[in-house]
């Protein structure tokens, strides 16, 4: 471990431990423009030689350590399938990008006879990639939060008035995100995006009942969480706001989770433990994917596939929309 | 030069520093302490400095010299005790946070320094209540980052 920064002792050992089980190095690194959620870039990923966790340089204390605790076991995850069964994610191609784009466009246009106020086309066009992306990035994400939240819950007690508070953040820009798209997105699209946090929140909320966010009571914006479990904040929040909608499709999610993240979350820190959190993690995925039928959107591919996919990004969305138009579509 | 010129120095080595530019920051925080050594908080900011090029000792001994000028100064105790802290000396690393955090109740970093020595002392009933208050502080500063960034 590279660092000279304080590391309360559980992280420390954390640590270590995933150096050694993965015979790797981790060298943590602390950035004022750091994603509020940490970064991990990884060597089985990307072509480096060892791993950085980037985290904000305003956490100091303990929110440094959770977000450390959390890019750590994701790279457990990852590290113990490479060495095991072999890391995949999901990728795409040109083929599974029209798929996705022209499923979007169909169920757009399904919307838009509904609607008094048309989109224009070239917001319609623009919206068909921008969406597949965000499927893409969510799906590639989502499914390994609620197994690395309940891994360091029941591996980490130390942290668990931290993780509150960070799941009650996180909770709350994942509601809010793609809010400003709701009137271009298709409302299919809207409420399946909104069920899969209203899922996780929800498994979340059953897994890591036990823990009350009396911690924080001093601190004016988070009275109103007084003397309230987990389990009736993230609810309660949900009940409580316009997605609630979401929650048909979201009571669904949740059965699937919990079908799928059938998991001895204290489970000891081996190789075999963790490249089974990965096999979870896949399954989860594909489930999801099914259950919202996008299972032709994306295939599982090695990260340099990704790597490449993504440089070739621009070309993949101007061959889908040329299938889904014809001639339509001008060569830009 | 007149002695307030150290503040242009000062302000120009804290900008280095948030940008990670150490030895920058550096340069100039000598020049500083060469021009005015009764500053304490030129000696406070090489310190900072040297404590992230992980020249602890170096450290100590600068916080030593903000501390002769100014006994009471928190951010100097606070310091003193995260490179105490980092060379293993966790006792007087513990001593140092906490009269950081008697000087000031707000420094998060002091709580959060008191919370980990205290661990590697083997004391963690007190160590949690430290990490608790160090939590409780990030949390405020978080929130108000947060609102500032929705600002913008």
């Amino acid at each position: 471990m590279k660092t000279n920064m304080p590391l309360s002792k559980p992280i420390r050992r954390f640590i270590s431990e995933t150096e050694r089980m993965l015979d790797t190095e981790i060298t943590l690194l602390r950035k004022p423009d750091a994603a509020p959620g940490g970064t991990l870039v990884d060597v089985y990923t990307y072509n480096i030689d060892k791993n950085i966790i980037i985290f904000p340089a305003n956490y100091i204390g303990l929110l440094k350590d959770f977000v450390i605790a959390k890019q750590c076991t994701h790279l457990f995850i990852k590290g113990a399938a490479a060495k095991k069964s072999g890391y995949k994610i999901c990728s795409f191609t040109s083929d599974s990008v029209y798929t996705g784009m022209r499923q979007i466009y169909l169920d757009a246009l399904k919307d838009e006879v509904n609607k008094e106020k048309k989109l224009p086309v070239k917001k319609l066009l623009e919206m068909l990639f921008i969406l597949y992306r965000q499927f893409h990035e969510d799906i590639n994400e989502l499914p390994w939060n609620p197994i690395v939240n309940a891994r360091i819950y029941y591996r980490m007690s130390q942290l668990r008035k931290t993780q509150l508070y960070i799941l009650l953040k996180d909770g709350k820009q994942d509601m809010d995100e793609m809010s400003d798209m709701m009137d271009i997105v298709p409302r299919r699209y809207f409420v399946l995006d909104k069920s899969m946090f209203y899922a996780r929140d929800l498994y979340l909320a059953k897994t890591l009942p036990s823990d009350k966010l009396t911690p924080v009571v001093n601190i004016p914006q988070m009275k109103k969480f007084d003397h309230l479990e987990v389990k009736e904040m993230l609810t309660t929040r949900w009940t409580h706001t316009a997605w609630y909608q979401s929650k048909v499709f979201g009571d669904n999610m949740l059965t699937i989770m919990e079908k799928h993240l059938d998991v001895d979350w204290s489970g000891d820190a081996t190789l075999d433990y963790y490249a089974t959190l990965y096999e979870t993690g896949v399954s989860l995925t594909n489930a999801l994917l099914a259950y919202m039928s996008m299972k032709d959107w994306f295939i599982w591919e090695k990260p340099k596939h990704l790597l490449a996919a993504q440089e070739k990004m621009a070309i993949y969305e101007q061959d889908a929309l040329k299938r889904i138009f014809g001639d339509l579509i001008e060569d830009t | 030069m007149p002695l307030n010129d150290v503040v242009p120095l000062q302000k120009k080595a804290e900008l280095y520093i948030r940008q990670t530019k150490y030895r920058e920051a550096l340069l100039l925080l000598d020049q500083a302490i060469r021009l005015d050594p009764k500053d304490a908080k030129s000696w406070y900011l090489r310190a900072s400095v040297k404590t992230e090029m992980e020249r602890f000792a170096e450290a100590i001994v600068d916080c030593g010299e903000a501390l002769a000028i100014n006994q009471n100064y928190a951010d100097a105790w606070s310091k003193k005790g995260l490179a105490l802290y980092n060379l293993g000396q966790y006792q007087p690393a513990l001593a140092a946070a906490t009269r950081a955090v008697s000087l000031n109740a707000n420094d998060a970093s002091a709580w959060y320094i008191r919370g980990i020595c205290l661990e590697e002392m083997g004391k963690s009933d007190e160590a949690e209540i430290a990490y608790a208050k160090s939590l409780e502080l990030e949390i405020i500063l978080d929130i108000k980052d947060e609102s500032k960034r929705i600002r913008k």
